[in-house]
């Protein structure tokens, strides 16, 4: 009995060893552990076996039954990974096939440049108004300093609706009908659509435009000159200066066209901004007292600054967009480079 | 405004490069937009002189010239006819390139050399050339050999082109630049000759002025040439004229025009012979009268258009166009020049009005101060007298009362500083404001000016205060840096509540795939057709542009649809497929039309899809989302939009004020044909001021039951007129205070059912907060619920 035990062990052994598929394990496993199985067959085997014996043989069944145990389950184990294995490097997809989440959609550059100008402007403090785009000749010109028939009218063709009723022509209306509602000190930003009779390449009748104004006791063109410095950095980049040439302005004196470091160059000069390193991004200016009078407020205690970037011209330089009126075609060809 | 450096040298010496003064000027305000160099195409061509002309020994229509081109003496090969040997003509050299494009280079002409070419005057670009101008240019004789063609045409000076800025209109002439420039280079304006010889009649006896309408024309000055020699004028006049873009015609014409340029005053002059009576008067013009001008048109005068008449009748459009028949003309013998001052706003009204603008008018509208006649005139004067052009008759008639004078004025330098941010050293400030022509003194905190008549510009300290910095530099802001604001007060800020509607939304469409768009919001008025609106509507009546620049672009918008829609209709003609587009603007509805007081401005987002994933249900999904977060209890009705498929369409209308929030589905199958759109476009608009106004949705949570929940399945079978909103509804009554959600999951129609059935599938939640719920209480629910659906539905379990 010991020795068809000992012979059953290393024959079981030898026999797993061989073994190297999940299926014929299965049937060792039968043929080793089953009910009809070799070692129950030994178990059975017991009562023939002397009584001192027992003992000893009974032991010797539960070593061989737990030895082979083992060896078939850490041969399961090890086929099991082995399948697991296969099936994973089976599975392995192509991570290049295209995503399946309906694709975004995207802000428009042109208010993606407002949302940016509005945000940096409101920490700074502006309040953000907005205004009528069909608006009152007064607004539009006379409070600012532009009476009937100014020459200053010239600068501006614009959209008449009856003789004292027009397609505003600049943001600045929001500026006078500021003036006129709050009292200083105050600080508004009043981003919004504007228009011209103008079509050409580098002209649209609509066009958008960003006002600042910023009323107070001790302004001076230094807080102009700091504050734009602070909002061209946020749209072009840390290292933008500015600088200001002379212009003019009905409503603001002394006036300025700004210059920016040209964000395509950086400041060294190339095409766009014609070698010169910047690039004429707006016009500004120290609000004419005269129309701090016209709109109620006292030019004695307060001073005051304006400006007023078109922001069609920002949204242009900043995706660098070869052409004005891709803008307003919409093509999503163009929209979905913007992304 | 265009001058050029010659001229500008005969008020200043300069001797700058014309770079450098472009840059002095513009950066002091007067932009010099272009700086055109008139030799650009003569350089390397010379005055030559045809010694010998030879034929070509191997072509019939060539000839071979020896030209004396001062140093040396070249061969040119030229098929010109109109050349012989004595004649002298302009020789482009190697290494000229010419006004038509021509790089002239040493060449072969069948086989012969030929070292140069003779120019004609299109190929130098010369306008104005009195001489033979046929074919090859003919010089004069005694021009000497080797002379630079530049110099030998008079056309070797610089032209500016400068973009005067309209508060200084006394710098649209030469003397105004030439101040500028004195005062940007230190150097002294010199001193001019504007004298001239009169004879000893007195002009009262030839004329009267008689100015009535004081308030358009300030100052109105007039003298009378007598013995007039119309003739051309002399070669240095006309080049001048030729140089700033200005066509000679005859000398007293050319007279007129050069004191325009030089000084900034418009001139006329009349035929003395036709001014009726030998009187004029100024005066607004009488309904009735009718004056034939210049440009052979016919103008009806009435008392809005202020008119130069002689005794019966108008002469001349005040400072816009003179008559036709009081004009100076070659057998003028007596002539009346007029310098005279006009208020710019009539000037500018009349001229919009006639549709005529001139020279003169375009000087007038910018405004030309009362002290510019009489310089003006001094200077016609002198030029008449220096050219010969006729006799003087003593005496300038002037119909001001007392002269112009300086301006005394007094402004403060902490003023001027407080605006500025910084001090610019007193030294400094007097010697800009003298520079500039306004004698200025300081005292303490007050500078004391005499400010010059033509700087009417100048008012305040503002004003000053830009002439200080502009002429000191604005580089001095370029190192000065500072904390944002730091002057003023602090302040919090804070955004506006539509932009922010605006922009949630907007971001909530994006995730779904839609692209904002950016229209314009001014429309073509064929948009009323293509977009079914009817006649008195709100939609229909859209505000009209009294001036557009095209039909395309001539009525405000109602509607954010058209522009939608124009855009869908383009990506698809560019072969784009599967799109979403949004869009946030205003429509304008008028109170009244024609306008009297300003329109309603209603702020709107659209948005449309062009995708076979979209149907009514999903922009209704789209909807459900948007509006989700706002406390807004709404209906759906079968949308009143005329341009919306009336049956697969809603507008979202608010149950407690009816106004309607908003409107989507399918686009009526005409419109989409009007635009060229596909059949399947669905569409979306929401007003964005109402749900701005719409407060945010509250949210209270209820304990959750500790006891499990119930979910069974149901499908019933009903009529197509049964609403889904009818079965949840009736689900949710049945199951009493079980209740706690149902949704439907399916709808199914087929011949089986039968016509007009169809089948619904939902599924519903029960809970109790007491206990878990036995199979007989739920079976009592499904009876009931089945029960209630028959009773109240006519529908039956499938």
């Amino acid at each position: 009995m010991k020795e068809k035990i000992n012979e059953f062990l290393t024959r079981a052994k030898e026999e797993l060893k061989n073994c190297n598929a999940i299926k014929s394990l299965n049937e060792l496993k039968v043929k080793f552990l089953g009910k009809q199985g070799e070692l129950t067959s030994f178990l059975r085997g017991m009562k023939d076996v002397p009584a001192e014996q027992k003992p000893e043989v009974g032991q010797l069944i539960n070593h061989a039954r737990q030895e082979v145990e083992t060896a078939i389950n850490d041969l399961q184990a090890k086929f099991e990974e082995q399948e697991l294995e296969e099936k994973l490097n089976k599975e392995k997809i192509d991570i290049t096939e295209p995503s399946k989440i309906v694709e975004k959609g995207e802000i428009h550059p042109l208010n993606k440049i407002f949302d940016k100008l509005i945000e940096c402007c409101v920490e700074m403090g502006f309040d953000v108004v907005q205004g009528p785009e069909i608006e009152y000749d007064y607004f539009n010109f006379e409070a600012l300093n532009v009476p009937k028939d100014h020459p200053a009218r010239d600068m501006q063709d614009t959209f008449f609706l009856s003789d004292n009723i027009l397609m505003r022509s600049q943001t600045s209306s929001v500026q006078a009908r500021v003036m006129q509602t709050r009292k200083p000190p105050f600080k508004i930003v009043s981003p919004g659509r504007t228009y011209r009779a103008d079509s050409d390449a580098t002209h649209s009748p609509v066009f958008h435009q960003f006002e600042g104004l910023v009323i107070d006791e001790n302004i001076s063109m230094i807080d102009l000159k700091s504050m734009l410095t602070k909002l061209l950095s946020m749209l072009f980049g840390e290292n933008t200066k500015i600088r200001f040439r002379p212009s003019y302005f009905p409503f603001t004196e002394p006036s300025v066209e700004v210059d920016a470091t040209c964000p395509n160059c950086g400041g060294k000069g190339c095409n766009l901004c014609k070698g010169t390193g910047f690039m004429e991004l707006l016009g500004a200016g120290m609000v004419n007292p005269k129309v701090l009078e016209i709109n109620g407020i006292d030019s004695k205690k307060y001073t005051g600054f304006a400006f007023g970037p078109g922001v069609d011209r920002l949204a242009m330089v900043v995706n660098k967009i070869p052409d004005l009126r891709m803008m307003f075609e919409n093509d999503t060809k163009f929209l979905e480079q913007l992304k | 405004m265009i001058v050029t450096l010659n001229w500008l040298k005969d008020f200043i010496d300069l001797d700058e490069t014309p770079e450098k003064i472009a840059e002095l000027l513009t950066n002091s305000g007067n932009e010099v937009e272009e700086i055109i160099y008139q030799d650009k195409y003569l350089k390397n061509v010379v005055v030559g002189k045809i010694l010998k002309i030879e034929k070509h020994p191997n072509a019939d229509k060539l000839v071979v010239c020896q030209v004396d081109i001062g140093d040396k003496v070249t061969q040119i090969v030229t098929a010109a006819t109109n050349v012989r040997e004595g004649h002298t003509v302009p020789v482009s050299l190697p290494g000229a390139n010419l006004a038509n494009g021509i790089h002239i280079e040493n060449g072969k002409l069948r086989g012969v050399d030929s070292l140069g070419m003779f120019c004609s005057i299109e190929e130098l670009g010369v306008t104005d050339y009195d001489g033979e101008a046929n074919g090859i240019m003919i010089l004069d004789d005694d021009l000497k050999a080797g002379t630079p063609i530049a110099k030998a045409l008079m056309m070797d000076d610089v032209i500016f082109d400068i973009n005067v800025t309209a508060n200084r209109p006394d710098c649209m002439s030469v003397i105004g630049i030439a101040r500028e420039l004195s005062a940007l280079t230190g150097k002294p304006i010199k001193k001019q000759d504007l004298s001239y010889k009169t004879n000893n009649e007195d002009i009262n006896k030839y004329l009267a002025v008689e100015v009535q309408n004081k308030e358009l024309c300030p100052r109105y000055m007039a003298s009378v040439v007598k013995n007039i020699k119309i003739e051309k004028s002399p070669k240095w006049l006309r080049a001048r004229l030729v140089s700033v873009g200005i066509k000679p015609i005859n000398n007293i014409v050319d007279i007129t025009n050069y004191v325009l340029m030089e000084y900034g005053q418009p001139m006329h002059a009349f035929d003395y012979d036709y001014i009726d009576g030998h009187k004029i008067i100024v005066r607004d013009g009488k309904t009735g009268e009718e004056i034939k001008v210049l440009n052979h048109n016919s103008y009806s005068v009435d008392e809005r258009m202020l008119c130069v008449c002689d005794s019966n009748k108008p002469v001349v459009i005040a400072g816009i166009i003179g008559g036709l028949n009081s004009c100076v003309i070659d057998d003028t013998k007596t002539a009346v020049l007029e310098a005279a001052s006009f208020n710019r706003a009539s000037i500018r009204r009349t001229s919009r009005r006639i549709g005529v603008r001139t020279d003169s008018t375009a000087r007038f509208e910018k405004g030309v101060d009362v002290q510019s006649p009489e310089i003006g005139m001094q200077r016609a004067l002198n030029l008449i007298s220096k050219l010969g052009a006729g006799e003087i008759v003593s005496g300038v008639i002037d119909s001001i009362d007392q002269k112009p004078t300086n301006k005394d004025m007094t402004f403060s330098i902490s003023k001027i500083e407080k605006l500025l941010g910084i001090k610019v050293p007193n030294e400094k400030i007097l010697s800009i404001l003298n520079n500039l022509g306004i004698k200025s003194t300081i005292d303490g905190d007050t500078i004391y000016s005499n400010v010059p008549v033509y700087r009417g510009d100048i008012e305040n300290n503002a004003d000053i205060a830009e002439e200080i910095i502009r002429m000191y530099g604005y580089s001095v802001y370029d190192s000065i840096d500072q904390e944002p604001l730091a002057n003023a007060k602090v302040t919090v800020g804070r955004y506006d509540p539509m932009l922010q509607t605006a922009r949630k939304l907007k971001l909530q469409l994006c995730d779904y795939g839609y692209y904002e768009t950016v229209n314009y919001s001014i429309c073509s008025e064929d948009v009323k057709q293509k977009l079914l609106l009817k006649e008195n509507t709100k939609l229909y009546n859209m505000i009209k542009i009294e001036n557009p620049i095209s039909e395309d672009l001539s009525c405000v918008r109602t509607t954010m649809a058209n522009a939608m829609f124009t855009t869908i209709a383009r990506n698809l003609s560019r072969k784009n497929q599967n799109f979403r587009l949004s869009e946030v603007g205003r429509v304008y509805f008028p109170k009244e039309l024609p306008l009297k007081e300003l329109p309603d401005e209603v702020n709107m987002l659209s948005f449309a899809s062009v995708n076979k994933e979209d149907d009514f249900f999903t922009f209704k999904g789209m909807i459900e989302n948007l509006l989700r977060d706002y406390d807004l209890d709404y209906k759906l009705e079968y949308s009143k939009l005329p341009f919306m498929h009336p049956g697969i369409s809603a507008d979202i209308i608010d149950t407690k004020t009816c106004e309607v929030v908003g409107s989507f589905g399918k686009v009526h199958p005409k419109v989409c044909k009007n635009f060229d759109m596909s059949e399947y476009t669905f569409y979306a608009e929401l007003n964005l001021d109402i749900i701005t106004s719409l407060k945010a949705k509250k949210h209270e949570v209820k304990m959750l039951s500790k006891f499990p929940a119930v979910d069974r399945d149901l499908a019933i079978v009903c009529d197509e007129t049964v609403t889904v909103e009818q079965v949840l509804e009736c689900v949710k009554k049945s199951c009493g205070k079980l209740y706690y959600s149902s949704k439907v999951f399916d709808i199914y129609r087929s011949e089986q059912l039968g016509e007009n059935k169809k089948s619904i599938a939902f599924s519903f939640k029960l809970i109790s907060y007491d206990k878990t719920l036995t199979d007989e209480e739920i079976n009592q629910t499904v009876n009931k619920i089945l029960k209630d659906l028959k009773y109240k539905l006519g529908a039956v379990l499938r």
